[in-house]
């Protein structure tokens, strides 16, 4: 008799939660957006007797159940804690770093020889035809090598710039490498987000001054304005732990001057940081206004200088630091922007320093001039 | 359709075994017949016509042959079932291997046919060959409800991934058969833990031998490679025997029994061994109807090594159309064919761990053979494991790092030390060892079951290495 009972107990211990988990997901309506793994969801596929015989009906069904299924997060997150007690050190392509650290990962075989030729030819093209300045900012697992798992593998960015520096020349290359080794104790890098932080953006803006010889405005960077307290960014996402969160820092200088931003030639802002993102996942939105195509900042400065940056998200915390020394930045995501690169910069570069400012990762992935 | 996905858990399962318990006792075929051919048309709307052409086809044939029992033409009709099915097998899964050896050889350049692998077809087709060898042989009776063959076929627990059922091993249930609840809870479990190995330690391990099979061989150090193939090693083991004890554990769950198809193959200490405990279904199936019928051993040692080479040449293309897979057959030809000319009686001299280091090594290397389709690519990573891209390196380093706990856990999951554990509790005597085993039978289940499920969503991938058979 105790047999029974106790196979009973299994049997519905088993049962219920199978029915429980089958009625709580049928009877949910579907999500539409996931938040956490910023995608679309699947949605119910149409049914055709042609996608049927296909087989490509009963797939995007299966894809659908899976996606849409009740309490997605959470079941990720708890695969996610297996990982971790299994000493996983790398979960999601994001290592799992020493001191809190999140560092994103970029293996080696990812940039072939072949993408980098590519890459770096038509960056030397750029250069050559626009006499462009070029400053590619390493990732923090190239600066930060102490925080990584041990052995772990990751893209070796100073060969990577040391070409760079060759093909473009002397006279066009930033290094920002060095600037950011050279402080790679400090907190340069977010610890859950793959940007650097606006300490770091500053002293690549050092190494930015030092090299076109201009005199650097005097920020001061004991007394930056913070932001926020609880930003869990990009890399946080991708591994959907419990984690501790990052503070936003900015130099309160940069909010003081006068400027009008214009987003794609439509939106004007005032400011160049945009504080309803604060309130949002997307925290690092805050530094003008997440991503547009084309940016237009008006200082009102009386330097007769004007800046055209061909950049990535990096410059969003970069560009305010510059601004002292322009009249009118212009700032381009090509990422955003379907024209021809070469059209843009007739119209609006002829007489701009131009800069190109991407971190190496986004350069070999995104850079494209046409 | 996949065991291990939200769609057979949260649908299928709970739909299907609702109707099943709640139908009346002649209808329960009925609804496993809907069922199962729901659940294999699921995968493949339009090959499911084929296999309902196979059963069809079988079934009249096992009438036939009792018709005409004991005369020419119940031969004739074995002939004929064995060469349609093996027609069907051959040309939806060999074709454009032969069609490749035949433009090599000859030079010609037949265009290959392409056609998709319809699901379990080596596994169906195997299931209704051995009924009408069966029936011919008089080992079994002639099935002349169409429905309860239907069933016997197409059964979706072990329809697309084995064990290769004996129609005389569910002969008897097909028509009566009773369940009670320590049966389901019994299967229950077993396929909670089915479903345990193939997701968490199967579609895991996995990922590492995907990794390191993706690398440029002639570069990667010996670590490296060693550490791939016994992650190739595990993966298999758990994703093929996974899905067995799913297979076991559902048919139980109906009343049926099927029979065990691994035996923790790992703790091997011959070859002869392995194979009495890796998918023993198949090795059941060819001993039975080729090793024997060609004389086995009964025909003096040379003829019976030459049925070893037959036998382990069609068990190693059984596996997949591929020179590969023939090659990994006959090197455990040769091997069984040693031990059992003189290396056997040697192995059996000597202290078990050494039997069992000799059979892992030859099990890994007949791996690297079953996993790597080319010789460039096979020839690459023997090398690779013998040191030509180096001992150590950071790369073996870092990957060992990220694995050893999963290793650990899967060598002494593919050792029986869990289920001696188990019994140990529960025939302890003692109240806390009882208590522990009662407690552990019905929460641990349940936790699988949730770190499976876990598993599944998070992966959007989730491929079953013998999915294509």
């Amino acid at each position: 008799m105790g047999e029974k009972i106790n196979a009973f107990i299994t049997v519905m211990l088993l049962s219920v939660f199978i029915l429980i988990f089958t009625a709580a997901d049928v009877t949910e309506e579907d999500k539409v957006f996931s938040e956490t793994e910023n995608r679309l969801l699947a949605s119910r596929p149409e049914f055709s007797v042609e996608s049927l015989v296909r087989g490509s009906f009963t797939q995007d069904y299966e894809t659908y159940v899976t996606d849409q299924f009740v309490s997605r997060d959470k079941w990720i997150s708890i695969k996610t804690r297996m990982d971790v007690l299994l000493q996983k050190q790398e979960i999601g392509g994001v290592y799992l770093g020493k001191d809190g650290y999140l560092l994103e990962q970029h293996l080696p075989e990812s940039y072939p020889q072949a993408t980098i030729e590519k890459r770096l030819e038509l960056l030397e093209r750029l250069v050559e035809d626009w006499n462009a300045d070029v400053m590619l900012v390493p990732t923090a697992d190239n600066i930060l090598t102490d925080k990584l798992p041990g052995n772990a593998p990751y893209f070796q960015q100073r060969v990577f710039l040391e070409e760079a520096e060759k093909r473009v020349g002397r006279e066009h290359y930033v290094d920002a490498f060095s600037a950011l080794k050279e402080h790679s104790r400090e907190e340069i890098y977010y610890r859950t987000d793959h940007h650097w932080t606006s300490l770091g953006a500053y002293y690549g803006y050092l190494a930015w001054a030092d090299f076109t010889g201009e005199r650097s405005y005097p920020y001061d960077t004991d007394a930056m304005v913070l932001a926020s307290t609880d930003f869990l960014g990009t890399l946080h996402s991708k591994i959907n732990l419990e984690w501790e969160s990052d503070s936003i820092y900015y130099f309160g200088e940069t909010a003081e001057m006068p400027v009008t931003v214009t987003y794609d030639l439509q939106k004007t802002a005032h400011s160049l940081y945009e504080e309803s993102y604060l309130n949002t996942k997307n925290k690092y939105g805050f530094f003008l206004d997440d991503n547009h195509a084309l940016v237009e900042i008006n200082t009102g400065n009386q330097t007769g200088k004007t800046l055209f940056i061909i950049k990535d998200s990096y410059a969003n915390c970069f560009v305010p630091l510059l601004l002292p020394h322009y009249d009118t930045v212009y700032m381009l995501d090509l990422r955003y922007y379907n024209g021809r690169l070469y059209q843009l910069l007739e119209q609006y570069a002829t007489e701009a320093d131009i800069l190109v400012l991407y971190n190496c990762i986004h350069f070999l992935e995104d850079f494209v001039y046409a | 359709m996949v065991f291990s996905s939200v769609l057979f858990l949260f649908r299928f399962l709970p739909v299907f075994f609702i109707c099943y318990y709640v139908a009346p006792g002649r209808m329960k075929n009925f609804i496993l017949l809907l069922g199962s051919l729901f659940f294999y048309a699921w995968g493949e709307p339009v090959y499911v016509l084929l296999m309902l052409f196979s059963t069809l086809s079988d079934y009249v044939h096992g009438r036939l042959i009792e018709k005409y029992r004991g005369g020419g033409r119940a031969k004739l009709f074995l002939v004929s079932s064995v060469l349609i099915n093996l027609l069907v097998l051959c040309f939806f899964k060999y074709a454009d291997f032969l069609i490749q050896t035949v433009n090599v050889l000859f030079g010609t350049s037949i265009p290959p046919l392409n056609l998709p692998l319809p699901i379990g077809i080596s596994f169906y087709t195997f299931q209704t060959m051995s009924y009408t060898i069966d029936v011919y042989r008089g080992e079994a009776e002639v099935q002349r409800n169409l429905l309860d063959f239907g069933v016997f076929v197409t059964m979706f627990p072990q329809l697309i991934a084995g064990p290769i059922v004996k129609y005389r091993d569910v002969e008897e249930r097909l028509h009566n058969r009773s369940v009670d609840i320590c049966t389901v809870s019994c299967g229950m479990k077993r396929f909670c833990v089915g479903l345990a190995k193939k997701v968490l330690i199967a579609n895991n391990i996995g990922e590492l031998w995907s990794e390191i099979s993706g690398m440029n061989l002639g570069e990667i150090s010996a670590l490296t490679a060693w550490l791939g193939i016994l992650a190739f090693a595990f993966q298999i083991y758990f994703d093929f025997s996974g899905y067995s004890d799913m297979a076991i554990g559902l048919g139980k769950m109906m009343g049926f029994y099927f029979p065990e198809n691994f035996n923790y193959p790992y703790i091997s200490a011959s070859v002869t061994e392995f194979w009495r405990r890796w998918h023993i279904s198949l090795g059941s199936w060819f001993r039975e109807y080729v090793y024997i019928p060609l004389g086995g051993n009964r025909k003096g040692l040379p003829r019976q090594l030459v049925n070893i080479f037959i036998v382990w040449m069609l068990t190693g293309i059984w596996h997949g159309a591929g020179w590969n897979f023939l090659l990994w057959g006959l090197w455990f030809a040769f091997f069984l064919s040693l031990e059992k000319l003189f290396l056997g009686k040697i192995l059996s001299g000597l202290p078990r761990a050494a039997g069992i280091l000799y059979n892992s090594l030859l099990v890994l290397v007949g791996w690297v053979l079953f996993a790597l389709e080319t010789p460039e690519q096979i020839w690459g990573y023997l090398k690779a494991m013998a040191g030509a891209g180096g001992v150590l390196d950071s790369q073996g380093l870092y990957l060992g790092r990220q694995y050893i706990v999963l290793f650990a856990l899967a060598a002494v999951a593919a050792t029986p030390l869990f289920t001696r554990l188990v019994k140990q509790l529960e025939h302890s005597g003692t109240g806390l060892g009882i208590g522990v085993y009662r407690l552990g039978e019905k929460v641990i289940p349940v936790i699988l079951l949730i770190l499976a499920v876990a598993g599944i969503v998070d992966a959007s991938y989730n491929p079953f290495l013998y999915f294509r058979f």
